[in-house]
């Protein structure tokens, strides 16, 4: 487990010893406040954070790439994989030590934001409960993007391949559920509906924390990592 | 401390690596040489466990690195070739990060580091970013970074790659001292580098070994397979004269060292730097000439004299010139398929 933090914590470090990193956090949180400013601070609109949260779900789907692209894909590129494939670490605790890093890059990413809910606080009387799920819902959200984004890392050493990859692959894991299940009879349709993560996660947006919807965020990004790490393994198989 | 025992490698149909055996001892400096592309470094991600062998078996310490490969991996520390490494990281988070990574306790993490950085000669750049560092420098940094875990077998790739005089030299009293109570496996395609720092040489060309054994021992075997030439300059009329049918008087001498017991061959070589006759005046000239012995006779320098002697001819030079180990090293990798001097190891897995 401490491999698992000493990778961790290199990554987590390295977002914000490039450049790339805070133009990340930047520009997201430029975009936020613009879409805050806009939905959000209207005269007589209750005090609450269901339309930015929206925006911040599209959002993701072009932030969590730039965040994934180069967790593995840059070693890759530069070779330094190599004295990390030969230490003595398997290739889950490099993987999950990665995904780990993301996925805390994220959070901090997103910690900033919350001087909105500090606005909100001040100008009126916001529904926290409801704040806090929809938090929840763009972590869990993030944190599956961010597993699919480290499965394209791995099966390139093009950043720029894994960003597209990713994007690619996000949308089809969002579109692709729901188109199909509008051309499909029940009970598929309702399964299909259920496995698309748009659809899980706007219940956070209301308030709602499903423990179904936390489970399948949790397992799907599980999902996605454990096959990143095997297609890491099947690199020294080669 | 490192067994590899009938290793191959294929990529695809190509075969990287063919049936290479050899073993490093505790403390003994191993140098795997060989021309560029004739599989040292797939031997070596072979050996650190970075790539898995097609077939063959390859232990470290004791540890398979398949069914062992952490455990292998533990005992290993390995330099890549061309050191890669986190170019926005600082020397000292790097090293503290792979002394993380390769499980040094926290409360030994920083005397590891200082210890490292010191025989790396490091320690007046630790706080710079390893992206700012010199070539010399990031080597060094690797070096630290595979020594910092003690490790019982040391494994550099190409370690004095693309760096200057000054910096080989370094390196290699490095390596000398890290030998001391470790199995170091250096690869390399440059020969003197070897040939200073290492016990044993081991020389692999596409993909299979050539020949194995320390510098010296090796010279030896060359000279049994190839005996040294011998070299000869003497001052004869090189000019036919028709008194003796168009012969000269270097072919009639020629033809008299041909006639020696174990001659196989002799040619002529030119002087450079030998001032010639404007004039034309002069009727005899100094003459290099260059004979080969057979295997049987590999010192003809006796009859040589004798025959020369005999001849009245003046002669300023005889001697017998053994071949260099860059000789022996050229001809083992140019050698076809057949292994000269192999080890025993290799010759008993069917090369």
């Amino acid at each position: 487990m401490s491999r698992v933090f000493a990778i961790t914590t290199r990554e987590f470090a390295s977002f914000f010893r490039i450049p790339l990193g805070w133009v990340v956090v930047a520009l997201f949180l430029c975009l936020s406040a613009v879409f805050f400013a806009q939905r959000t601070l209207v005269p007589g609109e209750p005090a609450e954070m269901r339309t930015f949260f929206g925006v911040w779900w599209f959002l993701m789907l072009f932030v969590t790439p730039a965040v994934s692209m180069r967790l593995v894909s840059e070693e890759l590129r530069a070779g330094t994989i190599e004295p990390l494939l030969t230490a003595p670490l398997s290739e889950w605790t490099i993987v999950f030590g990665k995904y780990f890093a993301a996925v805390a890059f994220l959070a901090a990413m997103l910690l900033p934001s919350l001087a909105f809910v500090g606005v909100l606080e001040y100008l009126a009387r916001p529904d926290y409960g409801a704040i806090g799920a929809g938090y929840l819902g763009l972590l869990l959200l993030g944190m599956l993007y961010l597993a699919v984004g480290t499965l394209a890392s791995t099966l390139t050493s093009s950043q720029t391949l894994a960003f597209l990859g990713t994007l690619f692959g996000l949308l089809l894991l969002d579109l692709a559920p729901s188109r199909l299940a509008a051309q499909t009879p029940e009970p598929w349709s309702g399964l299909l509906f259920k496995l698309s993560p748009s659809f899980r996660v706007a219940d956070f947006a209301r308030g709602l924390i499903d423990t179904a919807s936390v489970a399948y965020f949790l397992l799907a990004s599980f999902w996605f990592v454990a096959l990143a790490a095997i297609v890491l393994q099947s690199r020294r198989w080669r | 401390m490192i067994q590899v025992k009938d290793v191959s490698k294929f990529y695809g149909s190509f075969p990287a690596v063919r049936g290479v055996s050899f073993e490093a001892a505790p403390g003994q400096v191993v140098g795997l040489l060989g021309p560029n592309g004739a599989g040292k470094t797939t031997t070596i991600r072979m050996i650190t466990g970075f790539l898995p062998p097609t077939s063959g078996r390859i232990s470290v310490c004791g540890h398979d690195t398949i069914s062992e490969s952490v455990e292998a991996r533990r005992k290993i520390g390995y330099l890549p070739e061309s050191a890669p490494l986190y170019p926005e990281m600082r020397v000292r988070d790097y090293l503290s990060h792979r002394a993380r990574l390769y499980g040094v306790p926290r409360q030994d993490r920083k005397a590891a580091i200082i210890r490292a950085g010191d025989r790396c000669r490091l320690l007046e750049v630790m706080q710079r970013r390893i992206g700012h560092l010199s070539k010399g420098y990031r080597q060094r940094v690797g070096l630290a970074s595979a020594i910092l875990h003690n490790p019982p077998v040391l494994i550099l790739d190409e370690p004095s790659n693309g760096l200057d005089p000054a910096q080989i030299r370094e390196t290699r009293t490095l390596i000398k001292d890290l030998s001391a109570q470790r199995t170091v496996l250096v690869s390399s395609h440059i020969l003197p580098e070897v040939e200073r720092t290492c016990d044993r040489v081991v020389i692999i060309a596409r993909g299979q070994i050539r020949a194995d054994g320390a510098p010296p021992e090796l010279l030896a075997r060359m000279l049994r397979q190839v005996p040294a030439r011998h070299v000869v300059e003497i001052y004869v009329e090189t000019r036919p004269d028709p008194e003796t049918g168009g012969r000269s008087e270097l072919d009639r001498i020629a033809a008299r060292i041909r006639a020696i017991p174990g001659v196989a061959a002799i040619a002529r070589e030119p002087i450079h730097g030998e001032p010639t006759d404007p004039t034309g005046v002069r009727v005899a000239e100094w003459v290099r000439l260059v004979v080969m012995p057979e295997v049987t006779h590999p010192d003809l320098r006796e009859p040589l004299s004798r025959t020369l002697s005999s001849a009245t001819v003046l002669f300023r030079e005889l001697r017998r010139q053994a071949p260099t180990l860059e000789q022996l090293f050229m001809r083992v990798i140019e050698a076809d398929t057949v292994p000269v001097g192999a080890s025993k190891a290799a010759e008993g897995s069917g090369e």
